[in-house]
């Protein structure tokens, strides 16, 4: 525990001066420029202040965090439901991976025109376009994941009387978890690129739009407080998925 | 008794992304019988097949022709007194050494209360209470391979299959877990067989040894009785006689023997992992 205390200090202490270099090197460009599309640090703090006393923040963020977390909610167990049994099952990996091959590799954020004509242009075809997004990543890495589960760990435990069930909830669920959370990562810092673009269209919630919507209004400062939230957003996310990872896979903390 | 009567073994092998997966024999031919209540041990190279006919007695390879009998009963799928100790050790590392041990129990369905009163006498007879909350990765190679024997022991088991049980460990270690297996076979009639490519850890533990020649398929051609060894005359003399054993002439002439007979398959490399 102590151990532990130490090493979030550390990490703590890492961040602050990350920030303070990002801040020095940003007044630095807004002083050098001198333009009002590079307004100084402080300004944009100001902005992000304000509209965080006006409850504009919470709205907008809200909006984007909502439609994340549907996202995630409608393709994270289905994509690794299908993706482990694909890593397990030859004859499942024969219809799964074809899929995998072609739609994988694809920016899915072309498909966006698509999903708005399928899907409409309200909340639907946003979350399913990053729906889409994270299921891709997920059942590519639940596939691959699967597939390194050692055979041994299998058989030992089948020698100990395991059913199917079994195997697959006691070993390649476990066994699995941390790359899962990995890539769960990794899919929701593209979902929040990809939620950006999304937002800028037909819709006037979510912090893309704010962005956008100051861009359009020359309110630089606030601009930057939209864009100083939609990082934070992103990393309010991976702080979360840590803190799961932490939760879920106690066993990966002693390895260190 | 384990008998195996003309017993051959194939797996499965993916020869390229065109072709499906291709039969490959891992052993043939087999014949033999392992005593009740005594170690035997088969000794053979890398890749001969040694673990295949381990996995079959286990129930976790269905044999391509003959077939396996345990105290006259055919072996068809996993039985539940047959505990297997893989090389590896076979511990998931998300579950703490009371999470491995107590897991026979938790498949069986056992209620929580029965699992503790089960698993305490157990771990406490290896030496594992102090480590019960510990995940495999915070453990010494010898304390892994307590864990995966408590294991086995937990589901009380009358047949033991060891898969090269000692060959991850350091040479120390590798004599305290050799001692440490006979004395969990004194405190019970255990029937152990170990596959090794260790012929001085056969003939120091086994009272009967087959040796392997060949592979693709490999097969069993010799056969070796130890008196010295037998449980009877082991526990009789105590501990002290047993590691003159590993000095005395006869068990330097019992190696060469063996070490000619692995010979005459024209393929040794005793001593590499397999």
């Amino acid at each position: 525990m102590k151990h532990g205390a130490r090493a979030g200090l550390r990490r703590l202490r890492g961040i602050v001066i990350a920030l303070a270099i990002i801040a020095i090197l940003w007044e630095s460009a807004a002083r050098v420029l001198a333009r009002p599309f590079v307004p100084s640090p402080g300004l944009a703090i100001g902005a992000l202040v304000r509209l965080v006393i006006s409850g504009t923040l919470a709205v907008h963020a809200g909006a984007s965090l909502g439609r994340v977390l549907w996202a995630l909610a409608i393709s994270f167990l289905p994509a690794a439901a299908l993706g482990l049994v694909a890593g397990r099952s030859r004859r499942a990996d024969a219809f799964v991976s074809p899929f995998i091959y072609i739609v994988h590799p694809l920016p899915k954020v072309a498909f966006l025109p698509i999903i708005m004509l399928v899907f409409g242009l309200g909340e639907l075809s946003k979350i399913v376009l990053v729906g889409i997004i994270i299921f891709s990543q997920i059942l590519v890495s639940a596939r691959d994941s699967a597939r390194r589960v050692p055979q041994q760990l299998i058989d030992s435990v089948r020698s100990l009387g395991a059913t199917r069930l079994d195997l697959a909830m006691r070993v390649v669920v476990p066994a699995t978890l941390p790359d899962l959370l990995t890539s769960l990562r990794v899919s929701l810092g593209t979902a929040i690129a990809v939620l950006f673009l999304a937002e800028t269209f037909a819709t006037e919630a979510g912090l893309g739009y704010l962005i956008v919507d100051a861009w359009s209004r020359i309110d630089y400062p606030e601009m930057y407080a939209a864009i100083i939230a939609l990082s934070l957003l992103g990393l309010a996310l991976f702080i979360v998925v840590d803190g799961a990872e932490r939760l879920l896979c106690p066993w990966r903390l002693e390895r260190s | 008794m384990v008998a195996i009567r003309d017993l051959a073994l194939e797996y499965q092998r993916v020869a390229g992304v065109a072709s499906g997966p291709v039969r490959v024999p891992a052993v043939s031919e087999i014949d033999c019988e392992f005593r009740t209540a005594a170690i035997s041990a088969i000794v053979g190279p890398s890749g001969c097949g040694k673990t295949s006919i381990i996995q079959a007695i286990a129930g976790l390879l269905t044999p391509a022709a003959g077939d396996i009998s345990i105290d006259g009963t055919p072996v068809h799928g996993v039985r539940p007194r047959t505990a297997v100790i893989f090389q590896d050790f076979g511990l998931l590392p998300w579950r703490t050494v009371e999470g491995n041990v107590e897991l026979p129990l938790v498949l069986a369905g056992t209620r929580r209360v029965e699992r503790r009163g089960r698993v305490d006498p157990v771990l406490n007879e290896l030496g594992l209470s102090a480590f019960r909350g510990f995940y495999p990765a915070g453990l010494s190679g010898g304390m892994k391979q307590r864990v995966a024997i408590a294991r086995a022991l937990v589901s009380e088991p009358d047949i033991l299959l060891m898969d090269e049980p000692f060959s991850s460990l350091d040479a120390l270690t590798r004599e305290t877990a050799q001692e440490f297996l006979l004395q969990v076979r004194r405190s019970r009639p255990l029937t152990i067989l170990l596959v090794t490519h260790s012929i001085e850890e056969a003939v120091y533990l086994a009272e009967t040894i087959f040796v392997m020649q060949g592979r693709n398929p490999g097969t069993i051609r010799t056969r070796f009785d130890i008196s010295e060894n037998r449980l009877e005359s082991r526990f009789a003399i105590g501990a002290g006689d047993v590691q003159d054993f590993r000095s005395s002439p006869r068990y330097l002439e019992l190696c060469g023997s063996i070490r000619a007979a692995l010979r005459e398959s024209g393929r040794t490399d005793d001593g590499a992992a397999e």
